[in-house]
């Protein structure tokens, strides 16, 4: 067993005695070319976000208001014929309600980790909110917190972000600046597209382990 | 900044006289094998070329691609010379998250913390993302060994991970594990698990797989990880991978173990933008995988999922060894995958043939690293030096040139134990003429000719596609791999 103060010691010792100092750049085939790298303006962060996002398999929706979203909301939990949709305990999100039950479709609010085991396994779409998107990969940028489990954008088949065109960042290294230097949520993922997996002799298969069927809705 | 060493000019000496000839039989025995099956050899082909398309592709999409692989091999060098200091602020910043550190020198001191951690937990059922370190270790197998009183049913989660762990194989690539299997192969594998005899169509056997798997996703009370990254600044671990299994491990089960090779730091969540930026364009051809997770901690106060109780083994195993030493590059790698596919010697005989964990260009330096000289040292021998892994690599290790400075590393041990010495000497006879060193070397560089055009890397024509024909051939006295080189294997 391995005590964390000599196995420190031990490593210190080698960086400070090692004689070797590493001389390589990497090589002339990747230095940069003459030309400065474009800066790539992102004119439409939505149209951008959409466009990533369908390339990859996923849907992607602009509805001009807050009861747009929900009408597509409601009728893709139809078209899915489902039964139960797990969501977020989010404000945002309480409006979903009424028109989803109004359309049949029970709505599981999770409040404590019993709750959310017992219905995020076999609810049919999982609805949540996204703290940004990235418009140039299509990817959401979901946060953990309180009522904002994590298997609601994972186990369900389906799976609905609503978020506000103002959240949809240019680039990754923008998402990533949200949290240098600062407290990074328990959990933070970048979901770019449905689940995919490539391992049975490189043929696509769509909705391997988490949801096939993504759909991302910005308002405004 | 010095760009390219001499380093062909180095090995031209022709080492007989030394008593030391390239001890290539392990590698040449399988190699020579693995060439001569069609199937396989298809099968790499396939995947080799769609990954280096599919990288070329996105990467020529990015024009800051080359800075940020000149920034990506800064931050490691520079995570390398204060490992330390890295170390102890991951630690730091982990515990004070409310997680666990342990520091693992190798192998069995993660063995015996994960077994006494399930044993406390009284755990049945352990998911597991690919990883790695953990198959760098056998974690499964010690696992299963150590504490069989424990009955652990321990399950690998990524499609191709658990196809090879049902049928008690090891992956052949870092990226793509199953990539030695056809469907033929897999469905039979398959159809076992299921007791019934399952269609030979891809979806059909995923939809299997998926229902079978998510039973274990939901039962289970431990959940074990790699890392592709550990930032040190905030304790946070990052995991990628497309079909979600990683993110489903991280988050359903009750406890998360992060097996971490203590090279896979990187100082700064900033740091993050380069190398994100990188590993998936480089090893799937993607511009993010579809699942990027950032695992801090445990689950936090008022969190409905996500692991109760965090681990993180940093284990060293071999690494710190290497730190301060001319091999210290080795320990940047990403483990993307980009030096295999573009390697005109993996893509002929696939992973298997290595003989290791690791494979390709990468594996060929690392194993002998880790696990001392002595072992694997064919290894070393199972190149072209032709720099095409260099020029893929998104870290810019000089691959070749390790490659090169390890065989050097063998002379002088080959000179100062008799022993070994005498081993050589077996060999003595598999090579025939310097010459044949010569072409080689010179087939090398052909491999590399295409490579270099518009400074990006191109599917490797020329001396591999020239090795198409090996399969018929009938089967080889014993040859060095730089004979079967020569007639193009
Ligand atoms: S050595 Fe470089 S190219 Fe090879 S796997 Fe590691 S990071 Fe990728």
């Amino acid at each position: 067993m391995a005590d964390r103060a000599e196995f420190l010691a031990s490593i210190r010792h080698r960086t400070r005695t090692g004689k070797y100092k590493p001389t390589h750049a990497p090589d002339v085939a990747w230095t940069p070319k003459e030309s400065p790298p474009e800066t790539r303006l992102i004119e439409d962060p939505s149209a951008r976000f959409i466009e990533k996002l369908e390339a990859l398999k996923g849907h992607g929706f602009r509805a001009e208001s807050g009861d747009e979203a929900r009408e597509y909301v409601v009728s893709l939990a139809r078209s899915r014929g489902a039964k139960l949709l797990v969501r977020w305990d989010d404000e945002e999100l309480a409006g979903f309600d009424a028109p989803l039950a109004d359309a049949g479709v029970e709505v599981a609010v999770p409040r404590d980790p019993e709750g959310l085991r017992e219905v995020a396994g076999r609810a049919d779409v999982g609805l949540s909110t996204a703290s940004w998107a990235i418009a140039e990969t299509g990817s959401l940028v979901l946060e953990s917190g309180q009522g904002r489990g994590r298997s609601v954008t994972l186990l369900p088949p389906t799976y609905v972000a609503v978020l506000r065109a103002d959240r949809i960042l240019g680039t990754v290294p923008e998402a990533i600046s949200k949290y240098a230097g600062g407290k990074v949520p328990a959990n933070v993922c970048f979901h770019t597209g449905p689940s995919r997996s490539g391992d049975i002799e490189m043929s696509l298969v769509v909705g391997m382990h988490g949801p096939g069927d993504v759909h991302v809705v910005v308002v405004g | 900044m010095e760009t390219k060493k001499p380093p062909r000019q180095r090995d031209t000496r022709d080492r007989r006289e030394e008593g030391i000839v390239s001890p290539v039989e392990g590698f040449n025995e399988r190699g020579r094998k693995a060439a001569g099956d069609k199937a396989l050899h298809d099968a790499i082909q396939l995947f080799t070329h769609k990954s280096v398309a599919g990288r070329n592709a996105v990467l020529n999409a990015l024009p800051e691609a080359p800075e940020l692989r000149e920034r990506a091999y800064g931050i490691k060098q520079r995570t390398m010379a204060n490992l330390d200091r890295y170390l102890e602020q991951m630690a730091d910043a982990v515990e004070d998250r409310g997680g666990n550190v342990f520091f693992a020198d190798d192998g069995e001191d993660v063995v015996r913390y994960i077994g006494e951690l399930a044993r406390r937990r009284g755990a049945k059922v352990i998911t597991k993302s690919k990883s790695m370190a953990t198959e760098e270790i056998e974690l499964n197998h010690r696992l299963e060994e150590d504490y069989a009183d424990l009955d652990l049913e321990i399950v690998e989660t990524d499609l191709g991970e658990w196809i090879a762990q049902l049928a008690g194989d090891t992956p052949s690539h870092i990226v793509g594990p199953i990539l030695h299997m056809n469907l033929e192969r897999v469905t039979k594998i398959l159809s076992g698990a299921a007791g019934e005899n399952l269609p030979p169509n891809v979806q059909a056997l995923a939809a299997f797989a998926r229902k079978r798997l998510r039973q274990k996703f939901l039962t289970a009370d431990v959940g074990i990880t790699g890392a592709n990254f550990g930032v040190a600044e905030t304790g946070t671990i990052v995991t990628v991978t497309n079909e979600g299994n990683g993110r489903l491990v991280t988050s359903v089960p009750p406890v998360h173990v992060v097996v971490m090779g203590i090279e896979k730091l990187i100082p700064r969540f900033e740091d993050l933008s380069v190398f994100t930026r990188l590993l998936a364009r480089s090893g799937t051809g993607q511009e993010l995988t579809v699942y990027t997770n950032f695992v801090t901690g445990p689950r936090a106060e008022g969190e409905l999922d996500g692991a109760e109780e965090f681990h993180l083994i940093l284990m060293d195993n071999g690494r710190s060894k290497l730190l301060g030493t001319p091999f210290e590059e080795a320990l940047y790698c990403i483990r993307c995958g980009a030096c295999l596919n573009v390697c005109p010697v993996y893509r002929q005989t696939g992973g298997h043939a290595y003989g290791s964990t690791y494979s390709g260009p990468i594996g060929a330096v690392i194993t002998p690293l880790l696990k001392g000289t002595d072992e694997a040292k064919d290894l070393p021998h199972a190149s072209s030096l032709c720099g095409a892994c260099w020029e893929a690599c998104p870290v810019g290790i000089p691959l070749h040139d390790l490659l090169l400075k390890l065989r050097n590393h063998q002379v002088e041990e080959g000179l100062a134990g008799k022993g070994q010495k005498a081993a050589f000497k077996v060999f003595e006879n598999t090579m025939k003429s310097p010459a044949l060193y010569n072409i080689s070397r010179k087939a090398g560089r052909l491999a590399q000719k295409p490579l270099l055009k518009d400074g990006s890397v191109k599917p490797v024509p020329g001396p591999t596609s020239g090795w198409t024909g090996s399969r018929d051939l009938p089967p080889l006295a014993k040859k060095s791999f730089r004979e079967l080189w020569k007639e193009g294997i």
